[in-house]
């Protein structure tokens, strides 16, 4: 294969194109909010908390996410030398490496991507999911110290065992963020305008449900190397631009699929994804292309769904909350490798690669398990990659190259014995 | 306090294996825990005997199988030995969240060991009334899957238990407190194998052991040692090389900030009727842990800790790829210096070999410390 591979990926999909002008027009709301008046809160992804943001006419901020951004820029090395020369250990995750840095760096320079972030008027430190997202937020409420802080409780919970208490625990927690965003901004939420809220959410997931759908088909409409339309699951939950942009991923996803339109002429291979992308290599999804493997599922996407009923929003966010994060960490693990088994049966999987991610142990442990069950379950063959989700550093293209190979030849190797 | 009164914690160390398989075979059932959040007094109430697992010294290998290389080596080296076998007496695993790599173990432990129950207490990080609501339910579901496996927990062994506990804390807390004072004959190493012994003791014994070393604080008082007085502050440390190595290089533990050490036997349980509350109450009071408190917090027990210590920096000794302490550490560190407190991070791997190169640090650490007080002197 080609040893040149590039690092930006080769998108096939037309809205795949649109998605720059959404992710341009929500930064750009983001910065647009202070002179509007509009207050601007941080808080982690993965929660109910956008939901009555945006039905409050707050505007929502994702650091987690800003880091993407950075490393699509290749601005995580200048991030990651301000946090590191700040005393921050390289063994860190990279996300919060990338955002400390970047709070006590570049964040002034306004010709940094889609203007910078805005500085935080509301923080929303969470207690809870993994424990580098929550120090993140411990630094960003001492490098903004005018912020008003609300810490939200959200104890770990494995999906299995989520019941009542968990349940109206949260939403109490949930009450109380709404107390606190009323105080702090003046804002009242209204009960039906969260109801419309939630219920955008909702399409959104269930569009996002569809679209991953049709990735069963064989060959595959798309692949992972189209996963930046994840963005708006992530930033834009709850809006109509997320549900009408997801509408044009669905239609033109679902036209590629009833046209039998395949990432690449022979899709030979169907492989899967475990742990998160390297957001400064996404052009690695493609580089399977070349010997026939296309990316047709990941474990990531489908944490970012979550089905909610509008009809009583508080319990939704609740659940939304307490599901998310155990879906792809090692909160809940039976749980994962139930999903991973049946997204391998269900996508028609090959091989799977697990990426062991230096920067994020929590989706890296249980790996191994998932591995041994995958083979002796479904005898589906995986490779483990070691690389890093942020931190280019910890990635060797010529040993990610000598992985690939011969693990891609290993698969052919298979499927001419079964042939034979 | 003896030699002999210590070599007895020693012994109940090196003999541990033994002494669990023997519990094992008279029919005794031994629940495991990683971290000191766990509540041990609802496993303890139940009828079984809460241990907690030591990592040790020593290589990883067959772990690898199951983790990565990059978590922390106490998790690594309790993976190891579960693939060893040595865990083989224990009937369930319970621990109470803390950090990530402890709960992603817990989700693999079965895998490598046969286990009846093992399970993730979802702990609250607030306090308040929600909370403490929740806390009961949380407590409740433990108690329940405890009775699942013929435990027979109820809120009056609670009682019971949380006052063996409690006589433990007490004399443990003023152990830490004639050394803060000054007044204890034993160094640091002595005093964390008092510690330790508690792992693999039933607390029962351990309370036994620890009535002997009992005494009323000297008529003389404090007594002069020589050292750099500093405080010592990290998750675990599972080897008194450490500490051989800190007074070798010139210093003198005073006071600790470790999940072993005096965190673990502080605070006391309040003064509810409502044994569940008690719990409760020191589960919300206890000296902050890393995975589930702001570094600032930690700055402020530090502080104090030195104040009433008179000790001249803190000393961090963290486990490699421990993320909750190597996150809070560049916070800590500036919160410390603007207190006029110096700080030294040391990491620390499996093998807790030290080497030489740990040892100049610490003697630089200690010489600067006694340029910088000589200087405020003259």
């Amino acid at each position: 294969m080609n040893a040149n591979a590039k690092t930006k990926t080769r998108k096939r999909l037309q809205s795949s194109k649109e998605l720059g002008r959404v992710i341009t027009e929500y930064y750009m709301k983001c910065t647009s909010a202070k002179s509007e008046g509009i207050p601007v809160g941080w808080m982690p992804p993965m929660n109910g908390v956008i939901e009555l943001f945006y039905a409050m006419d707050l505007q929502p901020v994702f650091p987690e996410n800003w880091s993407p951004v950075c490393a699509a820029f290749g601005l995580t090395p200048q991030n990651f030398t301000v946090s590191e020369n700040m005393g921050y250990s390289r063994d860190l995750c990279g996300y919060l490496r990338n955002i400390i840095g970047y709070v006590h760096g570049m964040i002034d320079d306004k010709n940094s991507p889609f203007g910078g972030l805005p500085e935080p008027d509301l923080l929303l430190t969470p207690w809870g999911g993994c424990v580098p997202v929550m120090k993140i937020f411990h630094a960003l409420e001492r490098r903004f110290p005018e912020a008003k802080i609300f810490r939200g409780d959200l104890p770990q919970v494995p999906i299995e065992e989520i019941n009542d208490d968990h349940i109206a625990y949260v939403i109490s927690e949930m009450h109380r963020l709404v107390e606190f965003l009323s105080h702090a901004t003046g804002r009242r939420l209204d009960l039906d305008r969260l109801r419309e809220t939630v219920a955008l959410s909702d399409q959104a997931c269930a569009l996002w449900d569809e679209i991953m759908t049709y990735r069963t088909c064989i060959p595959a409409p798309f692949s992972a190397a189209e996963m930046g339309i994840m963005f708006v699951m992530v930033t834009l939950q709850g809006t109509q631009t997320a549900v009408d942009y997801l509408t044009m991923v669905r239609d033109e996803v679902r036209q590629r699929a009833a046209d039998g339109a395949g990432v690449i002429e022979n899709e030979t291979f169907r492989l899967f994804w475990d742990n998160i992308p390297l957001w400064y290599n996404m052009g690695l999804f493609n580089y399977f292309e070349a010997a026939g493997g296309v990316m047709v599922a990941e474990t990531y996407s489908a944490a970012w769904s979550i089905r909610m009923d509008p009809s009583d929003p508080f319990r939704a966010l609740a659940l939304k909350t307490l599901y998310s994060y155990p879906m792809v960490s090692c909160v809940s693990i039976s749980k994962r490798k139930e999903m991973v088994i049946k997204a391998c049966r269900d996508y028609h999987i090959d091989g799977v690669i697990l990426h062991r991610n230096k920067s994020c142990a929590p989706i890296t442990l249980g790996q191994m398990a998932i591995k041994r069950q995958l083979e002796d379950e479904l005898g589906i063959p995986s490779v483990i990659i070691d690389a890093d989700h942020m931190d280019a550093r910890n990635f060797s293209m010529a040993q990610f190259q000598t992985r690939a190979d011969a693990f891609m030849e290993m698969l052919a190797a298979k499927k001419q014995h079964r042939a034979s | 306090m003896s030699s002999h009164q210590i070599q007895s914690f020693a012994d109940a160390l090196k003999q541990s294996a033994d002494h669990f398989h023997g519990l094992q075979q008279s029919g005794r059932k031994m629940i495991g825990y990683f971290c000191t959040y766990t509540p041990i007094e609802i496993i303890h109430a139940a009828g079984f005997i809460p241990v907690r697992l030591r990592g040790g010294p020593g290589t990883v290998e067959k772990a690898y199988s199951h983790v990565p290389d990059f978590i922390c080596p106490y998790l690594k080296r309790c993976m190891e030995n579960a693939t060893d076998g040595r865990y083989d007496f224990l009937s369930g695993l319970v621990q109470g969240y803390t950090c990530d790599a402890a709960c992603g173990v817990v989700n693999i432990f079965g895998d490598v060991v046969d286990l009846e129950l093992i399970h993730a207490v979802p702990l609250p990080y607030a306090d308040g009334e929600a909370a403490r609501r929740y806390f009961h339910g949380v407590i409740t579901t433990l108690a329940d899957k405890l009775n699942a496996m013929d435990g027979r927990f109820s809120n009056e062994a609670l009682q019971r238990s949380i006052a063996l506990y409690e006589k433990i804390y007490g004399i443990i807390d003023q152990l830490y407190q004639q050394r803060l004072d000054g007044d204890l004959s034993i160094d640091a190493g002595d005093l964390q194998t008092i510690m330790d012994a508690g792992d693999v003791l039933t607390p029962e014994d351990y309370l036994r052991m620890l009535e002997t070393l009992k005494k009323p604080p000297s008529e003389h008082g404090p007594q002069a040692i020589d050292g750099c007085p500093v405080i010592i502050s990290g998750s675990l440390i599972e080897s008194s090389v450490i500490f051989n190595l800190i007074a070798s290089a010139g210093g003198r533990v005073v006071a600790d900030d470790l999940c072993t050490g005096w965190r673990r036997a502080y605070p006391d349980y309040g003064h509810s009727e409502d044994p569940v509350d008690r719990l409760f109450y020191r589960h919300c009071t206890r000296r902050p842990c890393p995975s589930r408190s702001l570094a600032v917090d930690r700055s402020r027990v530090l502080t104090d800790l030195a104040a009433r210590s008179g000790a001249k920096g803190v000393v961090f000794m963290v486990q490699k790829f421990c993320t909750p302490h190597l996150a809070d550490y560049p916070i800590l560190s500036d919160e410390l210096k603007a207190h006029g407190l110096p700080s030294l991070l040391l990491e620390i791997d499996e093998t807790w070999q030290t080497g030489e190169q740990l040892n100049n640090r610490l003697e630089s650490f200690f010489d600067m410390i006694a340029a910088s007080t000589a200087e405020k002197l003259s």
